[in-house]
């Protein structure tokens, strides 16, 4: 059944996925985006993650438990890095709503990221600004 | 790196292939991305690349330039102001235009950005890292 956007209400949880950022996971990303780099931890943890592929994890449930509907342009996103994450970790991504909202013919969500270690400890923080076409997307005001 | 100092830009061709692989890494399908004849009836007249995929530029120059401390400290702040077609190359680019001491480390503030070759800006938006005194 199609979500009906206009009922979301700030502060609900929109999105709670665990995901393993393994190395094909990451191999497939950095072959997509091009990126070389391959940088091991201070701490001995081994091969670091690109932190935008974390990124990237943390937006998947957004994108698939929201259902994001096409046409969706993504506006704004900020990201905070809180620490290296390692091949083969386990990460918790939270999305949380808190903007929902239509301005003219396009309806406006602000979702909080927010991805955890598996000692739950924050790896990084995000915020996602997205626009939804009001008209041919259900729930809404058109 | 010191304030007024540039950095290390990034280039990139972008073709379809790449944006399908995104999508596959990601796990965003929209079909502004990858259906041609979607794209085709959209604002935007074909498809474009994931913005994200484009911010990814971004954060290679930054670490290029910061390296782990990148992946540790590093905050950005983007807003994505122009779509990418399959075809286009995009150019990362950046400036210090900060830098301030603290205990022990320096924060580094820096505009960013990501531009077509027609000079188009893609991305403009901030970065911010916090290096450890005597790493760079």
């Amino acid at each position: 059944m199609a979500l009906d956007y206009s009922k979301l209400q700030t502060g609900e949880s929109v999105s709670s996925q665990s995901y393993l950022l393994d190395g094909d996971t990451v191999a497939a990303y950095a072959e997509a985006v091009g990126d070389r780099h391959e940088l091991t931890s201070k701490d001995g943890l081994g091969l670091l993650a690109p932190p935008m592929a974390v990124a990237a994890l943390s937006l998947r449930g957004v994108v698939n438990d929201l259902a994001i509907p096409g046409g969706t342009l993504h506006v704004g996103q900020e990201l905070e890095f809180k620490r290296a994450v390692a091949v083969g970790e386990t990460l918790a991504c939270d999305a949380v709503l808190t903007q929902n909202s239509v301005r003219g013919d396009w309806r406006f969500l602000v979702v909080r990221l927010k991805v955890e270690d598996g000692d739950g400890h924050r790896v990084m923080d995000g915020k996602s600004t997205i626009m939804l076409p009001v008209q041919g997307v259900s729930g809404t005001e058109a | 790196m010191e304030q007024g100092d540039s950095l290390p830009s990034v280039q990139r061709l972008i073709t379809q292939e790449q944006i399908e692989k995104y999508a596959r890494a990601s796990g965003d399908f929209n079909p502004i991305h990858v259906d041609k004849e979607f794209a085709a009836t959209s604002q935007f007249g074909g498809t474009i690349a994931h913005g994200m995929k484009i911010a990814a530029t971004l954060s290679e120059m930054m670490t290029e330039a910061f390296s782990i401390d990148w992946l540790e400290t590093g905050r950005l702040k983007l807003r994505f102001r122009a779509p990418v077609y399959p075809g286009d190359t995009v150019t990362a680019f950046g400036e210090v235009k900060r830098v301030r001491k603290r205990d022990g480390s320096r924060e580094f503030f820096c505009s960013v950005g990501v531009r077509t070759q027609n000079e188009e800006a893609a991305i403009t938006g901030d970065a911010t890292v916090t290096v450890p005194v005597g790493d760079r």
